[in-house]
């Protein structure tokens, strides 16, 4: 798991600029499991929050409360990830999502 | 009609072949205009350049469906502006070594614009640093971020060497001409207030010392009762004499700030092209717009 999420953050682009995100939402997937983090800029992690996910057509399949720790697992085998995912994150305040293709999903299992 | 059959198979190989080549042909994807306008310039027809964003989505802010991200994550060349600009870049996974950033080699020519502060919960108020993102709109930025594109062309082998280095030196000199031009226009004009409909003037105004105020109005919209009110407002705390509108908004607009003193300009910002015009051609006519508007 811990090597395919430092392989995700290696194929992932760093952010460009100390812009305005003041929710930063990553996801990470094995193969097995997409795993989603949430933080707010200033490193703190989000503890409250709703996540969505969503598939490519936009319909959403579940929503699950974030843990208090900022991250959140979802199994892949409880969605129907054919045609990726978009992972929201919503606080009530700030949201912000990652998108996870079909092709993120497949590289994934092949490492 | 003996002789119609090979003549349409000939028809018919040379069109699958076109057709073919034009689907080898590598891609190129920008994030916004001005990028795909350097990109196209510097390939020709050796790349297929890709600007994504819907003409009436701002690309700054375009949420990309997964077919979408799906699709640049397979482009040979990812052109980001860097700066912030095209917030989706933070939120998917891009192949690095396809990823092309056209400002790291300017960071330092950033312009940071002022904090939003306020707070997360229970925690302490704070504030986020943001970065201006309109960098083409100074030429010489404009230029050094075509640069970026050339090379990372060529380091691919997307287009040939010489007939980059060559394309690269026009689009240089159009650019040069460009700023010079823009240096006439706004010759004289450093000492008036001037007033931007958005936030995206940051790098022109620092290229040619212009004073530029700015307000958070939608492009191209009829002001409201109460943007107007803002508008009078800041109009009477600059000394205003110049409205700077992102896009052309409905006739009636120019006279409500003409009625207030000012003169209007159209300066669209190119995040997405003009239709009708090239990127040199709408710069020219919004400096043509600049000089009109010194002489009233």
């Amino acid at each position: 798991m811990i090597r395919a999420i430092a392989l995700a953050s290696i194929c992932a682009v760093a952010p460009m600029g100390a812009a305005a995100h003041q929710l930063t939402v990553f996801a990470a997937t094995d193969c097995e499991m997409v795993t989603v983090e949430a933080k707010f800029s200033n490193g703190n992690p989000v503890m409250l929050a709703d996540v969505r996910v969503l598939d490519g057509n936009n319909t959403l399949l579940m929503t699950l409360p974030i843990n208090e720790d900022g991250t959140v697992a979802i199994p892949l085998d409880s969605v129907d990830h054919s045609g990726g995912l978009v992972i929201e994150v919503d606080t009530g305040s700030h949201d912000n999502y990652w998108i996870v293709t079909p092709d993120d999903i497949a590289r994934s299992c092949q490492s | 009609m003996p002789l119609l059959r090979p003549f349409l198979a000939v028809v018919l190989t040379l069109l699958a072949a076109s057709s073919v080549a034009a689907q080898d042909r590598p891609r190129v994807v920008a994030v916004n205009y001005p990028l795909q306008y350097f990109a196209e310039r510097l390939v020709g027809d050796a790349a297929e350049v890709i600007f994504p964003v819907p003409a009436d989505v701002d690309p700054s802010f375009w949420r990309p469906s997964i077919a979408d991200i799906s699709t640049i994550q397979s482009a040979d060349l990812i052109l980001l502006n860097g700066a912030g600009f095209a917030t989706w870049v933070d939120r998917v996974s891009l192949p690095r070594a396809n990823v092309l950033n056209t400002t790291a080699a300017i960071e330092d020519q950033f312009i940071r614009t002022e904090s939003i502060t306020h707070s997360h919960g229970d925690g302490d108020e704070h504030s986020h640093e943001g970065l201006a993102s309109y960098t083409w709109l100074d030429p010489m930025l404009a230029i050094a971020q075509a640069e970026a594109v050339a090379a990372a062309i060529t380091a691919r082998g997307i287009a040939p060497d010489d007939a980059v280095a060559t394309r690269l030196d026009a689009l240089r000199a159009d650019l040069t001409e460009l700023d010079r031009q823009a240096t006439g226009a706004f010759d004289g004009m450093q000492d008036i207030a001037m007033i931007a409909t958005h936030p995206r003037y940051q790098y022109l105004a620092q290229r040619y010392g212009l004073s530029i105020s700015s307000l958070e109005w939608e492009a191209g919209a009829m002001p409201t009762d109460a943007e107007r009110a803002e508008l009078a407002a800041l109009v009477a705390q600059t000394g205003a004499q110049v409205l700077i509108w992102e896009a052309a908004p409905p006739a009636e607009a120019f006279g409500v700030a003409s009625d207030m003193g000012l003169a209007n300009i159209v300066f669209p910002t190119l995040a997405h092209g003009v239709d009708g015009r090239d990127y040199m051609q709408a710069v020219v006519e919004a400096l043509t717009a600049v000089s009109d508007a010194k002489l009233q």
